[in-house]
Formats: structure tokens, sequence, C-alpha cells
């Protein structure tokens, strides 16, 4: 059995699930080019003080694997962490149903960070209507 | 590299148990064990004979004995920067010291239907430029200097900024977030040429850099203790006797401090900072050339990452000896302070932390809100040594890497 790794502390007392996905953050990074049906989007605060990026690799309906990059403060990234590793296996429509508030609960987000989690559902959104926009011929189902 | 007085323990456990790499000594330090033991006398000893815990106003035995500790520290503190110990005024702290020489030499100096001008600049501690923004509503004119790129006011700036009003001039000898060192000793027998009155916080430079009063006409000089391994809650003010510094109180009372600052003296408080700053005078030139070096060593380790920014001036001898602020582009400053949780450094926002607001001081030189936000102030002690910097050096290295890994918008 694999150990688990222990997390450092957590002096400025971020919220557990945010904390852990900040410092394990798993699912990062870009596809490489040329693997097919994949859809990105990128979503920023004003200022550009939080940006979001989101890439869902799909197989028919349903999302085979995810990757995600993101600037800003430790609970934008584990935003950005939760929806990758959530995303994974889910099927579009479900991935269309997710919004702020679930994001808000999961991860425990304090109303002061709300932000974060429309950054989180705004990423979806944008993700989901361009995956609509340019596959609409490809796949009239989604 | 061992520390001359090995007593500080680093790095410290948290809560957890976890080792802290304490790298935050321009913000406080820790009490120096020696300063400790001189206090102890003061707070307690109930059946000692000499009673020093008492009132060292009263005129009995144990008062007197309390005076002469009063006194010794009063002659400890004033040796440090080469003044007379009559020149010595107690205060709770260098913000008291601040607001006192500010507002108190404005107050004294001012006549009614005359205007009354002050120069200082926008680098300046919060308490120095929220004096000087009261004394605004005052009707006090005042001109906030803008700093170079490398933090500094050059003289000519202030000579520029006089005008037949000015009554003071306030600036810090060293920058407490950079490190900047400013050309003070060049600009103060200026000052006296023109009779204008010339105030220097001096908190980081104290026990820092040569000090000598005596030939260095700054005619108000702010120190604390808590700084210099002393107790936290005193400081001290030099007031110059000759030629004459005047201020009106702004604490009035019983009339101690030479009418300056009323208030029972803290008396343990007071021989805590005189020791300590005994101890810092027996020290500090074997202590400042290690930690300049060790400053330099994190400096070439963090260096070696790209688009790092050394904030001050980039010239080592023109900066204090015990800071490093770089700002480290690409990251986001709360992410990297989060990440560096066995890290106490400051942060580009610490000097304004009840704010959370990037640096003033950083954004006065330059840097835009993001890089403010992304800075990192070290500061170095007693307790630093080669294997701490190395070792917290590698920490933010890591971190930064990690955070510029997970940007979209980062291209190496």
């Amino acid at each position: 059995m694999d150990a688990v790794k222990a997390l450092p502390t957590n002096p400025q007392n971020y919220p557990a699930p945010v904390w852990r996905l900040f410092n394990e953050t798993p699912l990062v990074g870009d596809f490489p080019p040329g693997v097919p049906d994949v859809w990105v989007a990128e979503v920023r605060t004003p200022a550009a003080r939080a940006v979001l990026r989101l890439a869902l690799r799909c197989e028919g309906s349903k999302i085979a694997d995810a990757r995600f990059r993101a600037y800003g403060c430790p609970v934008c990234i584990a935003v950005g962490a939760w929806i990758a590793q959530w995303s994974v296996g889910r099927t579009l429509s479900e991935l269309a149903a997710l919004q702020a508030v679930d994001l808000q609960l999961a991860l425990e987000i304090p109303e002061d960070r709300i932000h974060c989690a429309l950054l989180g559902e705004d990423v979806l959104k944008a993700l989901l209507a361009r995956l609509k926009e340019t596959s609409r011929h490809e796949h009239p189902t989604h | 590299m061992n520390s001359p007085a090995s007593v500080v323990l680093s790095p410290l456990p948290d809560d957890a148990g976890n080792a802290i790499i304490y790298l935050d000594y321009a913000a406080t330090t820790p009490l120096d064990p020696r300063v400790l033991e001189a206090m102890l006398p003061y707070l307690q000893g109930a059946d000692d004979p000499a009673l020093r815990w008492a009132n060292p106003a009263s005129t009995h035995g144990p008062g007197l004995r309390a005076r002469e500790g009063v006194e010794r520290a009063r002659a400890q503190v004033a040796a440090l920067i080469g003044a007379e110990p009559r020149e010595i005024i107690w205060t709770s702290g260098a913000t008291e010291s601040n607001n006192l020489a500010i507002k108190g030499a404005i107050e004294f100096n001012r006549a009614p239907g005359r205007p009354i001008h002050i120069i200082t600049s926008r680098a300046e501690h919060k308490c120095v430029l929220d004096s000087c923004r009261y004394l605004e509503t005052q009707g006090v004119a005042v001109t906030y200097l803008k700093p170079g790129a490398d933090g500094r006011v050059m003289p000519q700036q202030v000579l520029d900024a006089i005008t037949p009003d000015t009554a003071l001039v306030s600036l810090m000898w060293v920058n407490n977030e950079i490190g900047a060192v400013q050309a003070v000793t060049e600009l103060a027998p200026r000052l006296r040429e023109r009779g204008i009155q010339f105030h220097v916080d001096a908190v980081q430079a104290a026990g820092k850099l040569a000090i000598n009063l005596q030939d260095t006409p700054i005619d108000l000089l702010s120190v604390s203790a808590h700084k210099l391994y002393g107790p936290k809650g005193v400081g001290a003010l030099f007031v110059r006797r000759w030629p004459r510094a005047r201020l009106a109180p702004q604490m009035h009372g019983g009339g101690h401090e030479q009418g300056m600052r009323s208030g029972t003296l803290a008396t343990h408080q007071i021989v805590g900072m005189g020791a300590a700053f005994a101890l810092a005078a027996r020290e500090w030139t074997i202590e400042m050339p290690r930690l300049t070096a060790l400053r330099e060593r994190l400096w070439d380790r963090l260096r070696g990452l790209p688009e790092v920014l050394r904030n001050g001036p980039q010239d080592p001898s023109a900066c204090a000896p015990h800071i490093l602020n770089i700002s480290f582009a690409g990251v986001d400053g709360e992410s990297l302070r989060a990440a560096l949780p066995s890290l106490a450094v400051s942060s580009g926002s610490a000097c304004s932390s009840a704010t959370a607001e990037p640096s003033y001081v950083l954004r006065a030189l330059g840097r835009g809100d993001a890089l403010a936000d992304a800075s990192l102030r070290f500061s170095l002690g007693r307790g630093s040594d080669a294997d701490t910097i190395d070792c917290a050096a590698g920490q933010v290295v890591d971190s930064v890497q990690r955070l510029r890994e997970l940007s979209p918008l980062w291209t190496p």
C-alpha cells in the first residue's frame, strides 16, 4: 500500500479540501498537440488576477480525461483541480449542471472567495459553449 | 558562520512540531536570554532587599535602585548611537517616537497664522505617513518625495523641495521593506546649514549600521527595542540638546522625561532595551558582515530562477545587511505565501496587512500591483546561518517553479 503523503501545516487555515488540492494539484497541464476530441477554455477575472484554463478530452458524450492550469490564489487553483478531477467520467450534461454553489459546497469556499467558484462555473460554461459551437456537425447529439 | 550570540535557535518548531525557518527579523526579534536575565530583577523579587521593581520616580531607596537601572539603560542606548544619555527620551516604541518627533516638533515650532511645511518620502513607515497626514488636516503642508527605482531619496531632491516654510524633514535611515540605506549622513549637515530640523526613523539602522550622532547633525532619531533582541513595547527618541530640538509633548501628565513624555517608566522594559543595545554595540561589527554574506548567499540562490527582481539598491553596499526583498514574476502572491508554510517571511503586503493591499513602498518604486504582491522580504538575524538560508532558498525555488508550472500565463 502506498504511504499517504502528509500535507504541510496550514497556517493560513484554508478550508481542508482547498488545502489538499492546492498541495496535491492533480491533472495539471495541457494535452499534447494532435490529441483528438480535446476542447479548451480559459477564463479570467478583471485585471487577470485569476486565470483558469480547462482542457477536456471527450469520448462520445463522456469526459475521458482532463487537464487544468490556474494562476491565482490557492482557492482558485483548488477549483481548477477539483473540476478537472470531477469531470473525468462525467457526461456533458452533468458538466452543464455544475454551478458555483456546488463548488462552494464541495470545497468549503468562504463567501469572500465566491469569485473563485464563479470562475470555475465560468470555465465550464465557456468550454461547453465552445464544444457545442465547434462540434455541432460532428457531434449532433451534444 | 556561527553567530556571535549563539542563543537563538533556528529552525523553530511550529504548533504541529514542524520546523519553521524564521526570516522575519525586521518585523521583530526574539528576546535574547541575556536581556531577559537583565530584566527579571526589575519584575520579580519581593524578597530582594533592593526592590528594583519599585517606581523609578519614587525618591525612597528602592525607587532609586529602579532609577539606576533606567539611567544605566539610557547610557547604553545613547552609547550605541553616539548620543548623550540625557538626549534619550523613553517611549512605548518607534511608532510613538515617530509621532512625538513629527507632531511634537511641528506643534512646538508652529506660530499662529504662519504656514509650516514638512518634507518626507512616500516610502516611509505608516506611522510617519499617518502622522504627516494628520498634520495636513491641521493645515500643515507636506511634500511626499518619490524615491528612485532603488528606493532611495537623493539629498538634492530634499534640498529642491525646501520652501521658506520648511520646518522639518523626516526620512528613515534604512527602509524597513527593501533595506535601502538613505543618505542621511550626507543630508544632515545641509539641513543644519538651513536651520531645518531633521528627524530620522532609525529602527532598522540601529545596531546594523554605524550611527554617531556626535558627528551627524540629526535632531531627532527614533529607535525600538524589539528589532534588536529586546522586549516589545519600549522605544526611545533621541532629542538633541545642542542645538536644542524642542518638542510639544504628546502625552501629558506627571512631567516625566523632561516633560516630553509623561507616564510611569516601564523599568523592566527599559532595562531590557538597554541590555539589548549594549549587546548590539558589542557584537554588531562581527554580526553585520556575517549577515551581509548570508544575504548575498540567499540572493545568489534565488537569482538562479528566471524573472526575479531584487527590490532596492542593486549595489549591495547601499543595502542594510539584514534585508533582501525579491519580486517573483508569474506567481500569485497569496499562493506563493501559502506554498511556503514552513517559512516565516514577510510578504509584499505585510507592512500594510491590515488592508491586505500590495506594499505601497514597492508601488512607490514603480512595481505593478501583481509584482508588488508577489514579493517576499527576507530579513536575517542571529538565528540565521548558511544551512537555514540554503533550506529557505530551496523551498522558495521549488514553490515558485511549481506555481509557474501551474500557471496558464507562464511561458518558460
